[in-house]
């Protein structure tokens, strides 16, 4: 298998029917496949639909793959990225009411918030981006991806990746600290 | 190495934070002797810090167990692999048999084609029976 593919030989195991390799699988990317999913989509049942749908499709793929352009993590992130985006589209296609507002995150800097609390209002503020930023940061912050690898994925030029990357990270931090009025 | 100028800095910093381990490859090298040596870095990357702080207090819960088990139920095992095996030997088995059967029947019937034939031929050689000149006899 593909000795540059950190995952190559696990997922060779996986398409031969060994059970401990599927579970090795899945205890590395169960929790990398769900936290990108729920921060793209900011919904827990949604995200676990998400990851089931992703799995499925690797154990159909495991016993066929084969090494290429592609690591398996990063082929992983494309199938999710596009369910995900999938997702996002029809929630899209169905219009929000007119008296609808975005709920308001809680300035960080107005009190002393428990971590708990912080990570909510951040969750919040990152939903609140708009898509596209959104996504860069999830896929460059979060799920630590090249931006190469990233850009790829979204389907654009680093240097547009870099400037959604810029202008997300500014919107996100003027939403927390209550200065995007 | 590539080139580093305070432009090039801040446009890196502002998107991919304070953090050099984020820094395209092909830039860090450079941008962290610029960070070094220009004392108009330390601002960009307070700044840049802070926000990353923000973003990294974001926390995603654990996959549930539940979730957990449900994907590995359906994770390819020999059984499994096995079970898909001989379902596929078992339809190939059943299509050669069909297709054994069908040509079973072909050479059956291009077995029996001549025979028809002769018994064709056969019964043109036999005159028709006149029963009407046999009765006649009688």
């Amino acid at each position: 298998m593909n000795s540059e593919d950190p995952d190559g030989d696990l997922v060779r195991r996986v398409g031969e029917g060994d059970v401990h390799a599927a579970e090795a699988l899945v205890a590395r990317k169960l929790p990398r496949m769900t936290a990108l999913a729920q921060r793209l989509l900011n919904d827990r049942t949604e995200a676990e639909d998400v990851v089931q749908e992703v799995f499925l499709r690797v154990w159909k793929s495991a016993s066929a793959w084969r090494p290429g352009a592609a690591k398996f993590d990063t082929w992983m992130h494309r199938v999710a990225f596009n369910l995900c985006t999938d997702r996002l589209r029809r929630r899209r296609e169905v219009a929000l009411p007119e008296t609808w507002d975005a709920p308001d995150p809680q300035p960080l800097a107005d009190a002393a918030i428990s971590a708990e609390q912080q990570s909510d209002a951040v969750g919040r503020a990152l939903a609140d981006l708009a898509p596209r930023q959104r996504e860069a940061i999830v896929l460059t912050y979060y799920q630590e991806l090249p931006n190469r690898e990233a850009a790829a994925l979204m389907g654009i030029g680093v240097d547009a990746l870099e400037s959604l990357l810029a202008r997300g990270r500014r919107a996100l931090k003027a939403r927390l600290e209550g200065t995007d009025d | 190495m590539t080139d580093m100028d305070l432009n090039r800095f801040e446009d890196l910093v502002a998107a991919y934070g304070a953090t050099p381990n984020r820094w395209p490859e092909d830039e860090r090298d450079a941008a962290e002797a610029f960070a070094r040596s220009d004392p108009r870095a330390r601002a960009l990357l307070a700044d840049a810090d802070s926000i990353d702080a923000l973003l990294f207090a974001h926390k995603v819960a654990e996959p549930s167990r539940t979730l957990r088990t449900m994907v590995i139920e359906g994770a390819p095992t020999k059984r499994r692999l096995t079970g898909r095996a001989r379902l596929w030997w078992t339809t190939l088995g059943l299509a050669l048999a069909g297709a054994s059967g069908m040509l079973a029947g072909s050479a059956a019937t291009a077995a029996l084609e001549p025979v028809s034939a002769n018994v064709q031929l056969y019964s043109q050689d036999v005159p028709a029976l006149d029963y009407s000149t046999e009765e006649n006899a009688q």
